[in-house]
């Protein structure tokens, strides 16, 4: 996705990546857990904390999924033996794309100045 | 899409043990959930307790889900809600948390206007005294204006369709207190005493008067569970629980100032040099006043919302 691109907006005008950027990364690692394949709650949580390193808890977890179905970035599917999944939207699945691209930034411009400082090892 | 693992554990004595914790542990996770609103359970509540189920441990999930309840409170998600329903609970709310605090406030008044207590070079107090009334009956005309037509509205359809018990719940807030006040008289009058009524009679119809508005707030949130009203009067009725509110805090703030002014300045009068029952005081006033305000800002926003919802579907005017 390109840097300069409209970011998405909610409903009440509100810029999704700055509001995402406040309630931090549960949200973004729910997004990035759905990206691939549509996932239930204990999938999620599992996928999470095998590829990520973050345990969610049940509490975290629901609240980041309200909240996201709420904004539109996932939708429920329907559930199978009280497991409902989730999958991600299409503005889900740009606002993901626009913060991995800001964080991979960050990332890089991190990695080239510790180089620079403390030399390859040091980064 | 994963599915749960296998218990990993090793089968044995400890097992049974370990199975009884866990159903416990989960129990607990179980009543954590209750401390959501309705909607949130409704939709959520099932796949919380198959995610619990699958992950073994309940207890970390417990801890977290109490953690998040009050948040889910003040800020609903928008997608859950019947906004009506919304209202209808947040009234209920505002309702409880309004009668505690007048009741409150009409005590206060009782210990320190009625009794002539006005004292001389403390006008922080006497301006107290003044906001108290004043917001008082502001609050209390806030109630009567925006709950009335909603009440006449639910009792005009129970006794339309013959719900006799419907009725009685929205009778209560006339009987219970009726009832309340008749036995006061009748007793004022059987136990005389020098002045007014004893201590132990004034805590004991205290008491007896938190009961009659307990009894006068659950008829009409029984009968608006049960008859589950909607439309303008539910609207009206949810802002104008906002304006009583609003006022009824200020009211109880400063009732609340006026009771620390009396423990600082004005030792001598009553018991408001005991620290102690201020501190009491203050912190019933403040728990009420939450409830209050964060009931009426959920009404308030509901009714918002729906108002926003209702010009987004009807389009631009022409």
């Amino acid at each position: 996705m390109a840097d300069g691109a409209a970011a998405p907006r909610d409903e009440t005008g509100t810029d999704m990546t700055k509001r995402l950027d406040r309630w931090a990364d549960p949200p973004l690692l729910v997004l990035a857990s759905l990206a691939d394949e549509a996932k239930h709650g204990y999938a999620i949580t599992q996928d999470v904390a095998e590829t990520m390193g973050v345990r969610l808890s049940a509490g975290t977890l629901y609240a980041v999924i309200a909240r996201l179905e709420a904004q539109g970035l996932i939708e429920p599917l329907d559930a199978v033996d009280r497991r409902r999944p989730y999958r991600i939207t299409m503005a889900g699945a740009e606002v993901l794309a626009q913060q991995s691209a800001r964080m991979a930034k960050v990332a890089s411009l991190a990695q080239a100045r510790l180089s620079l400082r403390f030399g390859p090892t040091g980064a | 899409m994963s599915s749960p693992p296998p218990d990993p554990r090793p089968t044995g004595l400890g097992r049974a043990g370990r199975r009884e914790a866990r159903g416990s542990q989960s129990r607990l996770a179980r009543a954590a959930l209750r401390l959501y609103p309705p909607a949130w359970r409704a939709r959520y509540g099932e796949e919380i307790a198959a995610l619990i189920d699958d992950s073994g441990g309940a207890l970390r999930p417990a801890f977290s889900l109490v953690l998040h309840a009050l948040p889910v409170w003040i800020w609903p998600p928008r997608h859950l809600h019947d906004r009506d329903d919304s209202m209808r609970a947040s009234i209920g709310t505002v309702l409880v948390a309004w009668s505690a605090l007048a009741g409150i406030c009409l005590i206060f008044v009782q210990l320190t206007e009625f009794q002539g207590f006005r004292p001389a070079g403390h006008p922080i107090i006497t301006w107290c005294y003044a906001v108290v009334d004043a917001a008082v009956a502001v609050s209390a005309l806030s109630a009567v204006a925006g709950g009335l037509p909603l009440w006449l509205l639910m009792l005009r359809r129970a006794r339309r369709e013959h719900r006799p018990r419907e009725v009685f719940y929205l009778l209560l807030p006339i009987l219970a207190p009726g009832g309340f006040l008749a036995a006061l008289m009748v007793t004022s009058r059987l136990v005389a005493y020098p002045v007014g009524l004893s201590p132990q009679l004034f805590l004991a119809f205290t008491l007896a008067g938190f009961g009659a508005v307990a009894a006068a707030c659950a008829g009409p949130i029984r009968a608006m569970s049960r008859l589950r009203p909607r439309g303008p009067a539910v609207h009206l009725a949810a802002r104008a629980a906002g304006a009583a509110a609003a006022s009824i805090v200020v009211a109880a703030g400063a009732s609340g100032v006026a009771a620390i002014g009396l423990c600082l300045w004005a030792r001598n009068f009553g018991a408001y040099h005991q620290v102690a029952q201020v501190a009491g005081y203050l912190a019933v006033i403040t728990a009420s006043a939450a409830a209050a305000a964060l009931g009426a800002t959920r009404a308030t926003r509901a009714a918002r919302a729906t108002r926003g919802a209702r010009a987004t579907l009807a389009g631009p005017r022409r």
